[in-house]
């Protein structure tokens, strides 16, 4: 039994840096119709800014304090990609055929992933480091803050991390405050509105194109958040985190329903339950670590199949 | 319209090329060649980029100070070396393709590397047919000089392969000794990446382990890709392992070392020389202390001939440090100058003197940084000392050092 | 953007007729220069220094300073005829432009490369001055009317010789190209394609040299595959840029089997890297490798087959759940299909599985075919060059590639074909008409990936050994990319696209580090300036510049002019 609720916090702990990401792809699925590809490497990116923060403003220091610098740094820094990514690269292309959009996402996932690799630590072209920040080709360690890094606590024959505690709890507020935009203010009732029908949302006075890049930030600002939690926990950051963890938080928006946030955050868990589970209870040569992330896109076949519209039905359905 | 499509696509190709030309050359050469002198390249395979570019710059600055040292000494009259180095970015497809540039080019005589065994594997076959000599600093695979069936009927595959470090048949047993031993540790948890580095150290440790009488309660796996291993971690906790012994690189075992403690399982994790590196103490974080690891040869800086290397590696001013090869990478490139400085003495070119090399290569004897270099009838070292490090103080320090009988 | 402002019509009532002789005298200038000395220094843009021995980048030079004056001459004087047809105006000030870009690269690149702007000889100021005088002069000419190109009719014979000098051309420029080591020398040569493929176009001789070879095709398909073969005889016993070569022929046929699904059907699939791998597994399992896990060792024709079957199965099982759902949907099914075939393959080891791929070590040692007595290995000599391994290997993937355009067009150009282009624009419409949707979807991803099966066999054989690392996504990324680039469902565009995207960071090299960022970076602008690729099908321009009135006339002048 203990083995099942270890696991299960386990699963609880890698879901909410899902549903952190998962929420950013099903909002801006809700209102564009698009797949940001590169929404995991504006998580990568607010990994990075905190990081940055921490060794610029407060090297070495580890006191709980810089905790919420951190995090605000993390914010600007993705906030900042995903606004200047939808300016720049999707706005053009708001009438262009699906593909256009599609095949921008990746080449702006590709072009972040090595941008970061390569220019983190000077300004690109020379090898100017003024704030004497790592080589990003390799795993950079993320500095292990006080209270929500250490022992972990012992509960019952149970262990639950720090680090764990600080991602669930952080999903736990940033759901809170989500559900708060979303249904009790001006804007994010427009976003609501824009994701139902665009046009007549336009033609009630709402400004779509400010409505969409709230969009993007708010997607932004929680994989910023899922980018601390991650360093939090793992002690390391590197270009490459984007990739899988963005894939699997799409999965886990479809699973949940897609254009649907509360699906989003439910998605996120389950998948990460899911993954849990398999690597304890799948008997045998196919149980245990490797195959851990095959089953995530398993799930995601499964689900496609027998329920298109996700656990808690999309609200963007759009069945071929 | 015309000329705006056609100063557009000008203006920028403008730009281009003046950013471009910060670009520079890719190919790392040392000392131009004295007017007259004939040139040999000694090539270098390793990862320059990416997680163990530590590890392959060190050993690339290695070769070129041996290179540097025998062209300012003229070892080989009448001849000038030089080092051309290609990164593997630790990746067999990579590694296979540097090698067969290797292979392709007329003067290289012979080549360093490559730091991880399941690289070696596609390139000792390009570089046997070009019968280029390759000399490892780093594999400890026994079945790349021993063939598939090392432990039965142990059968050399390519005599153009070399290597100055011992094998994970001597290193694995040598680790599980300590363990039971010295540390006392009778119950152990195996986790290795899957390479053929990592899974054939842990198949020599569990051997020997078992057969001193200790239990190995839990043998995992990870996906080296992945960041996250707390899964792995509860199912081996509750077994209570006193240490994990994990077969792999500093890049997974750094965080895996502290997430395992952050988890709870506070046991010490002990690995190869795949983990010997300070950047598994950065990566591992405060918790790291107690962790070991066992390396090939005696400590670099304890040997009269090793502190002098580190301090020549030193005043050539490298940027990156030697590294846990430096030693390695120094004794392989100079067991090649010795074997050139029979073969090239009176070749016409270096194309011709290959085989010839492969002969004298396998005679070479003299007194390296890391210890005596020769090789055994099977291209492997016949050195067999090792060392056990712990970390204390956040750096390794060498606990033990015997040589393995 | 940068416009280069028309010169004010005063100024040129007054200088109009400075403007011919000026001309001659810039182009003069230019082969002048060329036949000196540009740079002292010996090692620079591959030895400039010795006066009447031009280097490549004169002779491209003296070559842009001879087309000036066939442009001059044809705009006043023995070649005026040649006026009627060619706009050699327009011609002509492209070209100007090109050269002036062309020579202020060169003295650009000296100065970097030598080291100081002191290191540019006369020869290379001259050429400069040259250009500028060209330049100015092409300003000053006015341009005039034209008649059609396609109205310019010549003996039968004459346009198959302009056909075959034009395969002859690209064949030796190709192979003057690879044969170019020097990263800079390679640019200069891009810039100087470039720059005659873009006069040629305004000239209008580009849309001339269309119009015969749509009246010619048999010719040019004909010369295209000669020319394709005869390559490796111009390597002169080299094998290096064979190997190159092999690889671009296999990422070419992966991307026509991949324009079947993504070009053809609409259907993007971005783990199209998976089936190419499943048959280069297969392909290695069952040969004469030591490492090989399965016991059969069939006749090679028959790996080849099972590869596809096999590849094709794939297809299947993962296309049958998903087809029935949302193309975004398909996309995302598709990457984590990708991805769970490559961590399948990197799990099966004996560890986490039955040992049939070795895990992240894969299959190395993967033996050389052999046809009979035919060592693919050995070095065999035709017409006196000897072709080693690569280039025995290069003419089988010349056959598969053959077979798999033939099955695109046959595919193409009959009932399926169009199935496929009706689903592509729009579904239900196409359901309502009764078109069988979900019958053809399957049918397209099951023939993309028996062909990448093949494919895959025949590159595990060229590679040696396989391993997981070789079939990431980022390989079905660039697959995606080569067809997007070259013009999505098109036969010549996809081999563009192709040959670019594998070809370029081989000659690169100095690009290295930064090419992934630039091809994210390229992906991002083509999608934005150009999406319908190089090639365009003319349907798919019309789709991606909806609002684009001159493109809708044109191509309504276009289709006329082809009916009429």
């Amino acid at each position: 039994m203990d083995t099942f609720v270890q696991q299960l916090v386990n699963g609880l702990t890698l879901g909410s840096l899902y549903a952190l990401i998962a929420v950013g792809y099903t909002v801006v699925y809700g209102i564009l119709q698009l797949i940001n590809f590169a929404h995991g490497e504006v998580f990568m990116i607010g990994a990075f800014g905190a990081l940055t923060t921490s060794l610029v403003l407060f090297r070495g220091q580890t006191s709980i304090w810089v905790l919420p610098f951190m995090i605000i740094g993390a914010v600007i820094a993705s906030v900042g990609t995903a606004v200047l990514m939808e300016r720049f690269a999707y706005r053009p292309l708001r009438n262009a055929p699906r593909l256009a959009p599609l095949i921008t996402a990746i080449g702006i996932s590709i072009f972040l992933q090595e941008f970061v690799r390569l220019n983190y630590n000077q300004v690109p072209f020379t090898s100017w480091n003024p704030f004497n920040l790592p080589d990003a080709k390799a795993l950079i360690p993320f500095p292990q803050i006080d209270v929500v890094t250490g022992p972990a606590f012992e509960i019952g024959g149970v262990t639950i991390q720090r680090a764990a505690i600080f991602t669930i709890g952080a999903l736990l507020m940033c759901s809170a405050l989500l559900w708060y935009f979303v249904n009790r203010t001006k804007t994010g009732r427009g976003m609501q509105a824009v994701s139902q029908d665009a046009d007549t949302a336009r033609l009630m006075g709402i400004n779509v194109d400010r409505i969409i890049v709230v969009a993007f930030a708010v997607g932004a600002v929680l994989a910023a958040v899922a980018g601390v939690a991650q360093g939090l926990q793992n002690n390391n950051i590197g270009f490459r985190m984007g990739f899988l963890a963005g894939l699997k938080a799409f999965t886990a928006a479809v699973l949940g329903g897609i254009g649907n946030i509360a699906g989003a955050v439910v998605g996120g868990l389950v998948l990460g339950v899911v993954e849990a589970m398999a690597t304890q209870y799948i008997p045998g040569q196919f149980g245990g670590g490797p195959w851990k992330d095959v089953w995530a896109f398993v799930l995601l076949i499964l689900v496609l199949v027998f329920r298109p519209q996700g656990l808690l039905g999309a609200k963007a359905v759009d069945r071929a | 319209m015309h000329q705006r499509s056609v100063v557009r696509v000008g203006a920028p190709l403008i730009i281009a090329a003046l950013a471009l030309s910060a670009c520079g050359s890719r190919n790392d050469s040392t000392t131009g060649a004295a007017s007259g002198d004939k040139i040999a390249v000694i090539g270098v395979m390793a990862p320059l980029s990416g997680d163990l570019s530590a590890l392959g710059l060190g050993i690339q600055h290695s070769v070129e100070l041996a290179v540097k040292q025998a062209n300012a000494n003229k070892t080989i009259p009448g001849w000038t070396l030089k080092v051309e180095a290609k990164d593997d970015e630790a990746k067999p497809d990579v590694g296979k393709n540097a090698a067969t540039a290797f292979a392709g080019e007329k003067n290289v005589a012979g080549v360093v590397g490559d730091l991880n065994s399941s690289v070696s594997q596609s390139t000792q076959p390009v570089l046997a047919t070009a019968k280029i000599v390759q000399v490892s600093p780093a594999n400890t695979n026994p079945t790349l000089t021993q063939g598939a069936d090392f432990k039965t009927a142990p059968k050399r595959t390519y005599d153009t392969y070399f290597r100055t470090c011992t094998t994970d048949s001597i290193q694995g047993p040598f680790a599980a000794r300590y363990l039971f031993q010295k540390a006392g540790i009778t119950k152990v948890a195996t986790i290795h990446d899957k390479k053929t580095y990592g899974q054939g150290l842990v198949e020599a440790f569990t051997a020997e382990f078992t057969k001193l009488g200790g239990t190995v309660v839990a043998a995992e796996t990870i996906n080296p890709d992945d960041s996250n291993y707390s899964a792995v971690i509860s199912k081996v906790k509750p077994k209570g392992p006193k240490a994990i012994y994990y077969g792999g690189e500093y890049p997974n075992a750094g965080p895996l070392s502290q997430q395992m403690k952050a988890a709870g399982l506070n046991v010490p994790l002990m690995g190869g020389d795949g983990i010997f590196d300070p950047k598994y103490i950065a990566l591992a974080g405060a918790t790291a202390t107690g962790d070991l690891a066992t390396n090939v040869g005696a400590p670099t800086d304890q040997s009269d001939a090793g502190k002098k290397f580190l301090a020549d590696y030193a005043a050539a001013g490298y940027k990156d440090p030697a590294a846990a090869y430096g030693g390695y990478s120094f004794d392989a490139a100079n067991s090649i100058i010795n074997a050139l400085k029979v073969s090239l003495k009176d070749a016409k070119d270096v194309a011709s003197a290959r085989q010839a090399t492969i002969d004298a290569l396998g005679k070479v004897s003299f007194d390296g940084v890391t210890g005596p270099v020769a090789f055994d009838q099977y291209g492997d070292s016949t050195s067999r000392v090792l060392t056990v490090y712990k970390i204390v103080n956040g750096a390794w320090a060498p606990v033990n050092t015997e040589a393995f009988k | 953007m940068i416009t280069i402002p028309n010169i004010p019509e005063s100024v040129v009532a007054r200088h109009g007729s400075k403007a011919w002789p000026m001309g001659l005298a810039g182009a003069a200038l230019l082969v002048i220069g060329s036949l000196l000395s540009w740079s002292i220094d010996p090692q620079v843009l591959g030895n400039l220094s010795i006066s009447l021995n031009p280097g490549g980048l004169q002779i491209m030079v003296i070559a842009q300073g001879l087309i000036a004056v066939i442009l001059l001459l044809a705009d006043k004087g023995p070649l005026a005829s040649l006026d009627q047809f060619a706009d050699t105006a327009l011609g002509l000030r492209a070209l100007a432009t090109w050269t002036l870009i062309f020579m202020t690269m060169v003295v650009v690149a000296i100065t970097v490369e030598a080291g100081g702007l002191v290191n540019v000889e006369p020869g290379a100021w001259i050429c400069f001055l040259g250009a500028v005088l060209l330049f100015a002069s092409s300003r000053l000419v006015l341009p005039t009317e034209t008649r059609h190109l396609s109205e310019a009719s010549l003996p039968g014979w004459v346009e198959i010789l302009i056909i075959c000098v034009i395969m002859a051309a690209l064949l030796f420029g190709t192979a003057y190209a690879l044969g170019l080591d020097d990263a800079w020398q390679f640019v200069f040569f891009l810039v100087f394609v470039m720059g005659l493929v873009i006069t040629a176009t305004r000239a209008g001789a580009l849309s001339w040299l269309g119009s015969i070879t749509t009246r010619r095709r048999r010719v040019l398909i004909l010369a295209a595959f000669t020319v394709t073969f005869l390559f490796p005889l111009t390597q002169g016993g080299s094998d290096a840029n064979m190997s190159i070569a092999a690889q671009v022929l296999v990422f070419a046929a992966a991307a026509m089997g991949l324009n079947i699904v993504v070009g053809l059907a609409g259907l993007l699939d971005l783990g199209y890297i998976a089936f190419l791998g499943a048959g280069a597994y297969v392909g290695a399992a069952l040969s004469t490798s030591g490492f090989a896990t399965i016991g059969w060792k069939p006749p090679f024709i028959v790996v080849v087959l099972v590869a596809g079957c096999f590849s094709g199965t794939l297809g299947l099982i993962i296309g049958s759940p998903t087809l029935r759902v949302n193309g975004d949907y398909l996309a995302i099914v598709t990457l984590g299909f990708g991805e769970i075939f490559r961590l399948t393959m990197f799990n099966l080891d004996g560890n986490n599985g039955p040992n049939l791929t070795h895990g992240p070590n894969g299959i190395p040692a993967i033996p050389d075919l052999e046809f009979g007595s035919f060592n693919f290995g050995d070095t065999h000599v035709l017409f006196g060059v000897p072709l080693a391994r690569f280039s025995n290997y290069y003419f089988l993937l010349l056959l598969l590639i053959a077979f798999i355009i033939l099955v695109f067009y046959r595919l193409n150009t009959s009932r399926i074909g169009r199935g496929w282009v009706a689903i592509r624009e729009d579904e239900k419409a196409a359901e309502a008409m009764g078109v069988n949707v979900f019958g053809l979807k399957i049918l397209a991803f099951v023939v993309g990936a028996f062909l990448a099966g093949m494919a895959g066999a025949i590159k595990a054989h060229v590679d040696v050994s396989v391993t997981p690392d070789q079939y990431i996504f980022l390989e079905s990324a660039f697959l995606l990319a080569a067809i997007v680039l070259g013009g999505m469902g098109t036969i010549v565009g996809v081999l563009i696209g192709a040959v670019i995207l594998k070809l370029l960071p081989e000659k690169l090299r100095f690009f290295a580090d930064y090419r992934l960022l630039l091809f994210g970076l390229l992906l991002v602008l083509m999608m934005r300036f150009r999406p319908e690729g190089l090639i365009a099908s003319r349907r798919r321009q019309l789709e991606f510049h909806e609002e684009d009135e001159e493109l809708a006339l044109r191509v309504e002048g276009d289709i006329a002019e082809v009916v009429t």
